[in-house]
């Protein structure tokens, strides 16, 4: 399955790319996640719920970021499995300056903001392939969607010191 | 004591209703998953997420200490366990080695590596999750074609289906440890080779094994084989000292019980400028899928058997290329190998009666073996029984009204509308079969024991399950008997009941089975008029109505008089031993040759691609029927499994080798609300080579239907330059392609 798309986050290139790569706000932003932790240089242990309509399971795996090209891109690789199948998925993010934005609410249009795009391949199998075929893509969309909406709110926050 | 009834009316080629309905639709049928045992535990069995994978370790641990959880076996713990077996012997075959759990490698998506057992099937489902396998996950290959170079005249594919029985498979194992005894309960076709073959597998006697297939909720040729889990839950059963049930869940079903078709093949047709066809190439790749099963390897050589069709070539190529993929194996789904090619030759003749722009009815008609031909020898090594194939064709074209409709679709096409007619005229290979062409014997067997009251017991080798047997074999006895049908008994489906059998497949009960009973009541009449003719003090008498009656006094003695006599054996007949049984095991000298005619007319709907069904007329020569109700049935239920494939279902796997039609809302079977209405109609040539004259139905509708539909629809969209479209034939297909063309 091929997944790509953009968004745009209300926040410099560099302060994404930095809370991009924050566990804590990840954890956060990342629906259904409930434990992302540092197991090494580059690399996360991650426990998260997946719901895809009837189905649900819990899934632990490990996240790893490579080709990291401060601030404008880098590369995310994925890899899951629980009781209800099995997810792999590798993308390239892509971070570049939004000149201006009119974004949500009454945003001050010069204010820093940034398109984040990501291109990748993810392959689902087990259970999930098998019943959940038609709604994956769907579902993708979905979670990726409700990610970035939760790491703009939290973006919107101070940083933490 | 209950009297036999004595009656005068027949049975035979009248539409009696099935015997077997009443206990089916009131809900009281015994399936594998009815039985119920004291101490009942429950088998789970763990599958491989992945189609190719090195298992570099199983941790069963957690599952172990789950609550209720009584054991766990992986691959390694299971010792002494024989290989899950392919019947099928051919020089150069490679045959992978297939234990009934996966050691260190799977192959295939569904692929068995654990068994959880506990007293609750929810806690052992449960324990399952809690295995932790570390796989090594492996490139898979899903596409037969991906490994081969390509050659192309006319490619036309039968997809990968699932058979889809409306009971999954089950198994009960029972072991009594002091007696040496297993009784394996399972939904099968085959109970005698099942026990033969598992009894090996697990290294027990084979006469202290008992398989019951009880009420078997279809089979399609799915539950023609013998499976890994009934090795291993036998296996589990004897290791615990317990009965132990497993259940097939309808996503292992779509994974782990074999798929049918799963053909690419590569025809060529050459025929003089008059349409004389001269002779039909083939090239055919099949889809094995990760082993081969008890038949994998027969399948696509029924179809290079059946390339001939009804057509007077001699002049046949065919090579065949198995592949192994990583996906379930394929093996006998309704029909086995003669609907893919039957859907092959119908289409390349479609297509040159294109070419040669000659009407697709009149090219048939010129290239049928000809009534006179019989017995017809066939380039692949077949002799035809018997046929008269231009009188099924002839016949359809009238009842649907051929030239007429032609009429018709030249006015639609002005207008712009789709509308198709499609015919394919059908041959196959039934009564399966002689035994030198059978890998476990060809035969089938019969035993009628009529008990001291009169009353007519039957065991049948043959394993009928939804066939109808339980009827047509009591209508059977009942008219060379003379008595009624509530006096016969038919058993099947127990090899602690049965003799020895063969199985119900290959649309073979009723024309071997039923012809190995015709005889053993010949001889049973022979036995009657011996004890009558003693009783009546006459040489000459006469069996008839269920009574003996001697000719010059009139006198007679009923069969519930003589069966008593010959139980309370006070005076024999000379050299003639006591009591009323008789044991007949039939070989049929050849198989038979069904042959058909299906016409379709379809409309087209050129904004959403939907094709509606206006008429189907199925004309259909199974030589002589018994039951015409039941035929119809088979008719019917062919019917709708050959739409299934022609219009909607479809395994896929993705190239991963994930089964990405899983389930009942990604996998169309065609539901009541889709099947059109079948004008079921007949001719009869009789089968001059079994004694009732019969050849088989239970595989005609699924083999006649697809290339029919797809025909008509090609016929439809030929304005448009359209020459083939590979099924299924889906709105979304059809309507692509409309865009395209338009």
């Amino acid at each position: 399955m091929k997944i790509s798309g953009s968004y745009v986050l209300p926040i410099a290139p560099e302060r994404a790319y930095q809370i991009l790569q924050d566990p804590a706000i990840l954890a956060q932003a990342m629906p259904g996640c409930e434990s992302l932790e540092k197991i090494g240089p580059d690399e996360y242990g991650m426990k998260m719920k997946v719901l895809l309509a009837a189905l649900s399971g819990q899934f632990e795996g490990r996240v790893r970021i490579t080709d990291q090209s401060p601030p404008s891109s880098f590369r995310l690789i994925v890899e899951g499995s629980g009781r209800i199948g099995f997810l792999k998925g590798e993308g390239l993010l892509r971070l570049s300056p939004a000149a201006t934005i009119r974004v949500l609410s009454a945003a001050p249009s010069e204010a820093p903001s940034t398109v984040v795009s990501y291109e990748g391949d993810a392959q689902v199998g087990g259970t999930m392939a098998a019943v959940g075929q038609r709604l994956i893509d769907g579902t993708a969309k979905m979670m990726i969607k409700k990610f970035f909406d939760k790491l703009a709110s939290l973006a919107s926050l101070p940083a933490s010191p | 004591m209950a009297t036999t009834t004595v009656k005068t009316e027949t049975f035979v080629g009248k539409r009696i209703r099935r015997r077997e309905d009443p206990r089916l639709i009131t809900g009281t049928a015994t399936y594998v998953e009815d039985v119920q045992m004291p101490g009942m535990h429950y088998a789970v069995i763990l599958r491989s997420p992945h189609a190719a994978a090195r298992i570099r370790s199983i941790d069963t641990k957690q599952a172990v200490a789950a609550p209720g959880v009584v054991c766990v076996f992986t691959g390694k713990d299971i010792k002494g366990v024989g290989a899950v077996p392919c019947g099928i012997a051919m020089p150069d075959l490679r045959v992978p080695p297939h234990t009934i759990l996966a050691t260190d490698r799977v192959y295939f998506v569904g692929h068995p590596i654990a068994v959880v057992v506990a007293r609750d099937r929810y806690l052992a489902r449960d324990a399952a999750d809690l295995i932790e396998v570390d796989y090594q996950v492996l490139p898979a290959v899903a596409d037969p074609e991906k490994a081969l170079a390509k050659v192309v005249k006319q490619r036309i594919v039968s997809q990968r289906l699932v058979p889809m029985a409306m009971e999954t498979r089950g198994v009960v194992a029972e072991w009594h440890g002091a007696d040496r005894q297993l009784n394996l309960y399972t939904s099968t076709q085959i109970p005698h080779l099942v026990r033969t073959l598992v009894a090996g597998m697990l290294g027990l006697e084979e006469n202290r094994m008992r398989v019951i297939a009880p009420e078997v909720g279809g089979g399609f040729g799915s539950k023609l084989n013998v499976y890994a889990e009934e090795a291993l839950t036998g296996y589990v059963s004897m290791k615990i000292q317990k009965p132990v049930k497993w259940i097939e869940s309808r996503r292992e079903n779509f994974t782990c019980t074999i798929h049918g078709r799963g053909h690419v093949d590569f025809y060529e047709i050459a025929a003089k400028r008059d349409g004389t066809i001269l002779g039909i190439k083939l090239k055919l790749i099949q889809d094995v899928g990760a082993y081969h099963q008890l038949l994998t390897p027969l399948i696509p050589q029924l179809s290079v058997l059946m390339m001939p069709g009804l057509y007077n070539t001699q002049n046949i190529r065919a090579d065949i290329v198995g592949v192994f993929t990583n996906c379930v194996p394929t093996d006998a789904y309704r029909g086995a190998g003669r609907p893919e090619a039957t859907h092959g030759i119908e289409r390349m003749v479609d297509m040159l009666a294109a070419e040669l722009q000659m009407d697709p009815a009149e090219i048939r008609l010129k290239n049928f073996v000809t009534k006179d031909k019989f017995p017809y020898p066939t380039a692949t090594g077949l002799v035809y029984d018997s046929g008269d194939y231009a009188t099924p064709l002839k016949k359809a074209l009238d009842l649907v009204g051929y030239h007429k409709l032609r009429q018709e679709q030249a006015d639609a096409r002005k207008q712009s509308k789709y509308m198709g007619i499609g015919i394919s005229t059908y041959g196959e290979i039934c009564a399966i079969g002689p035994s030198p062409a059978t890998p476990a014997g060809g035969w089938e067997s019969a035993t009628v024991k009529i008990e001291p009251s009169g009353k007519v017991t039957i065991m049948t080798g043959a394993c009928p399950h939804g066939q109808g047997e339980e009827t047509t074999f009591a209508q059977i006895a009942a008219d060379e008997l003379g008595v009624g049908l509530d006096d016969i008994l038919v058993l099947r489906g127990d090899t602690a009941v049965v003799q020895y059998g063969i199985g119900t497949f290959g649309s073979r009960a009723t024309a071997v089975g039923g012809s190995a009973l015709y005889y053993a009541l010949q001889d049973l009449k022979a036995k009657i008029k011996k004890f009558g003719a003693m009783l009546l003090e006459s040489e000459d008498v006469t069996l008839t109505g269920g009574k003996v009656i001697c000719n010059k006094t009139g006198n007679s003695k009923s069969l519930q008089e003589i069966a008593g006599a010959t139980y309370r054996a006070l005076k024999l007949p000379p050299n003639t031993e006591p009591g009323l049984m008789a044991t007949r095991f039939w070989e049929p000298p050849n198989f038979t040759f069904p042959f058909g005619a299906h016409i379709v007319v379809t409309d087209i709907d050129g904004e959403t691609g939907q094709i509606k069904i206006r008429r189907y007329v199925a004309v259909d020569d199974c030589g002589n029927i018994l039951n015409p109700l039941i035929v119809d049935g088979q008719v019917h239920g062919g019917v709708a499994q050959g739409l299934g494939q022609a219009l909607w279902e479809q395994a896929v796997y993705d190239d991963n080798g994930q089964l990405i039609t899983g389930e009942l809302m990604d996998y169309a079977v065609p539901r009541s609300h889709m099947m059109p209405w079948i004008e079921s109609h007949h001719t009869c040539t009789p089968s001059p080579v079994n004694p009732l004259g019969v050849k088989g139905v239970g595989e005609a509708g699924t083999i006649g239907c697809s290339p029919a539909v797809v025909n008509s629809v090609v016929d439809a969209l030929s304005p448009l330059g359209v020459r083939h479209i590979d099924m299924p034939l889906t709105p979304e297909k059809i309507w692509k392609l409309l865009a395209t063309k338009n």
